[in-house]
């Protein structure tokens, strides 16, 4: 039989490693045995064998070119299948696919990232490529929130990041525990303290649908420019090819147009929130 | 011009049976086949020998020419496996195929599959060899508004070689390909030259198809084309147009899978003993399902909010992104609801709607 160049195939992949990060958020390490090299903020496919196959954004460091990891939450009948993968079980690998985050064009300005729940799992590898090229940026902070302490993702490396120098990080929970230092409440409650020129400043926002409403509203009540407000989409990508029809959002597909959009690009668009 | 017999066309039709899956249009009266709406309808066949129940001329089948470019149900990844899923033995000769698949049907369906950065391989493969014997129509059915839509009611593009009824043959004539050109040459001992009379015959056979047409879109009311431009879904994006049409829809999908230009798919993987297969399987935006994510959250909930995003998507994302609808006006979509939902009568409720309605 003839070989295509068949965007409909995955790649086969081991897993490395399972890390579980929350009761409902394990991060798969997986090493793909064709070569895959994604940019921040593009997604892929992961195939459950004879199961199907979900989309998500990597979020690990987009310079390791050998290994990926996704971080899944689990909420149908693919990630539940995810969440029972055991190192060495093959899983498949199609993409990456979609426009990442344009890191070139935040160089030389402030950037606020705002992340909220399973919405760190993009941003974690936008962070790592953001400290990749440190200095460049005039100001970088990072505001982050989730339900409770104990569904926070990724808590050594956080730590890590709060020591910085060139990152100003603090987090929030909606509700606290016994264990829980820091502030408590959505995460636009720790937005007033960032200080920069708004109107020039770049904001990234990932998370639930209902934080990325109410981020997104906070940022342009700031004075965010519309065109510099990046929100990272969550629709249902199936082809990843801008064929299927299923994440149609307005005039774009989030597969191909997207995932990453600026506010100003859909906001005419109905159901955005949806 | 050349022009063929009805013997010879038989003998044609024989002959690429050698180098193509041949199919045909077929009548076949409502009783057998299709009971909820009047009148016979015209099915593609598989093509053995000739047979009094073929039609070459007359309308478009039931069935959209989409069929045997990207397949209702079709494997499109073995495994991990780099090697092509499935091969075809033969390419598919289609005969007798209207201008409202063949012109705008295409031109969507190219957009969607060939045009963008990463192509689909099998629709590509399909487009390269699939043979199109196309045909004038010469009847109408109480549907048909191609001319609003832009088309005529004779092929225009897309096609290999067209077939026009005249007399008991056809003037038979080649696209300006080369690939027709080496048709005509092949089988040249089949033709002999078409005579004015034969040509005056096509000409008065199309007006009066085109005057039919005309009829059909008086009567009914259909709006131009021309004049959905003026932002006719966000002008009624809040409309009661939606609810109100969509009251009878049972959900059925028949509306998108019978539509030449709808292309929506879902990757659908399942397991044989140790192989996985993934297959690609036609999808309906009018499906509750079709836009939810993991977690539950769907952006169109409601039934009459998937019948605005199916307008929407053919009136005002195809236009914007591509410079044209996607609809042919073939009628299709009417004929095949159960709960006579009918497109002609949203678009000149939108067209003269002010959005305001609600």
């Amino acid at each position: 039989m003839e070989k295509i160049n068949n965007p409909y195939r995955p790649i086969e992949a081991e897993v490395l490693e399972v890390i579980t990060e929350t009761p409902t958020i394990k991060t798969i390490h997986f090493k793909p045995k064709e070569p895959l090299s994604f940019a921040t903020g593009q997604f892929v496919e992961i195939t459950i064998p004879g199961v199907g196959e979900a989309p998500f954004t990597p979020s690990s460091p987009p310079q390791e070119k050998e290994t990926m990891q996704v971080s899944v939450m689990k909420a149908g009948k693919v990630t539940e299948k995810i969440h029972e993968l055991k190192k060495k079980d093959i899983i498949g690998v199609r993409g990456p696919f979609g426009k990442g985050y344009p890191v070139d064009d935040f160089e030389g300005k402030e950037v606020l990232i705002v992340g909220g729940g399973c919405g760190f799992a993009p941003l974690r590898s936008l962070m790592y490529e953001l400290f990749v090229r440190s200095g460049k940026f005039k100001k970088l902070f990072f505001r982050g929130g989730c339900k409770t302490p104990k569904e926070l993702v990724y808590h050594d490396e956080t730590k890590d990041w709060a020591k910085r120098k060139d990152l100003d990080l603090k987090l929030t929970v909606d509700a606290a525990d016994s264990s829980w230092k820091g502030n408590v409440g959505v995460v636009t409650t720790i937005l007033d303290d960032v200080k920069m020129d708004y109107k020039k400043a770049i904001g990234v926002v990932c998370g639930p649908p209902i934080m990325m409403k109410f981020a997104t509203k906070k940022l342009l009540s700031m004075g965010f420019k519309e065109n510099n407000i990046y929100l990272s989409m969550e629709k249902n990508m199936s082809c990843g090819i801008g064929k299927c029809g299923h994440c149609r959002i307005g005039t774009y597909y989030a597969c191909k147009d997207g995932p990453v959009f600026t506010y100003g690009q859909i906001k005419d668009s109905p159901e955005i929130w949806d | 011009m050349k022009h063929i017999t009805l013997q010879n066309l038989a003998r044609l039709l024989d002959a690429l049976k050698e180098d193509y899956r041949v199919f045909v249009p077929v009548k076949k009266s409502e009783s057998a086949n299709y009971p909820i709406k009047k009148g016979a309808q015209r099915f593609y066949k598989e093509y053995d020998k000739f047979s009094d129940d073929i039609i070459i001329g007359e309308v478009r089948t039931f069935e959209p020419l989409k069929a045997f470019f990207v397949s209702a149900r079709e494997k499109v990844a073995d495994d991990f496996s780099p090697e092509s899923p499935h091969s075809k033995d033969k390419p598919f000769a289609l005969v007798g195929v209207k201008n409202c698949d063949l012109k705008q049907g295409f031109k969507v369906q190219d957009y969607v599959f060939g045009n963008h950065d990463l192509k689909d391989p099998f629709y590509i493969k399909n487009r390269e060899e699939n043979l199109i014997i196309a045909s004038d129509c010469t009847s109408t059915l109480d549907t048909c508004f191609c001319l609003a839509a832009g088309n005529q009611p004779y092929p225009e593009e897309n096609f290999d070689i067209n077939l026009s009824p005249v007399g008991d043959g056809f003037i038979i004539e080649a696209a300006p390909t080369r690939r027709a050109q080496k048709f005509m040459d092949k089988y040249h001992s089949l033709f002999d030259i078409a005579k004015d009379y034969h040509l005056n015959e096509r000409k008065e056979q199309r007006q009066r198809v085109v005057k039919k047409v005309e009829e059909n879109i008086k009567e009914n009311n259909i709006p131009s084309y021309d004049t959905l431009k003026d932002d006719i879904i966000k002008k009624n994006w809040e409309s009661n147009v939606w609810l109100d049409e969509s009251k009878t829809c049972v959900e059925c999908a028949a509306c998108t899978i019978i539509c030449p230009t709808c292309h929506c798919f879902l990757l659908y993987d399942q397991k044989d003993k140790e192989k996985m297969e993934r297959l690609r399987i036609w999808d309906s935006c009018m499906i509750k399902d079709y836009a939810r994510v993991a977690g539950g959250a769907n952006p169109r909930p409601k039934l009459w909010m998937r019948l605005r995003n199916r307008f929407e998507k053919k009136f005002d994302f195809f236009p914007k992104v591509a410079g044209f609808y996607a609809c042919t006006g073939c009628g299709r979509c009417i004929s095949a609801c159960p709960a006579m939902i009918d497109i002609r009568e949203v678009l000149t409720r939108l067209v003269k709607g002010n959005g305001k309605n609600k």
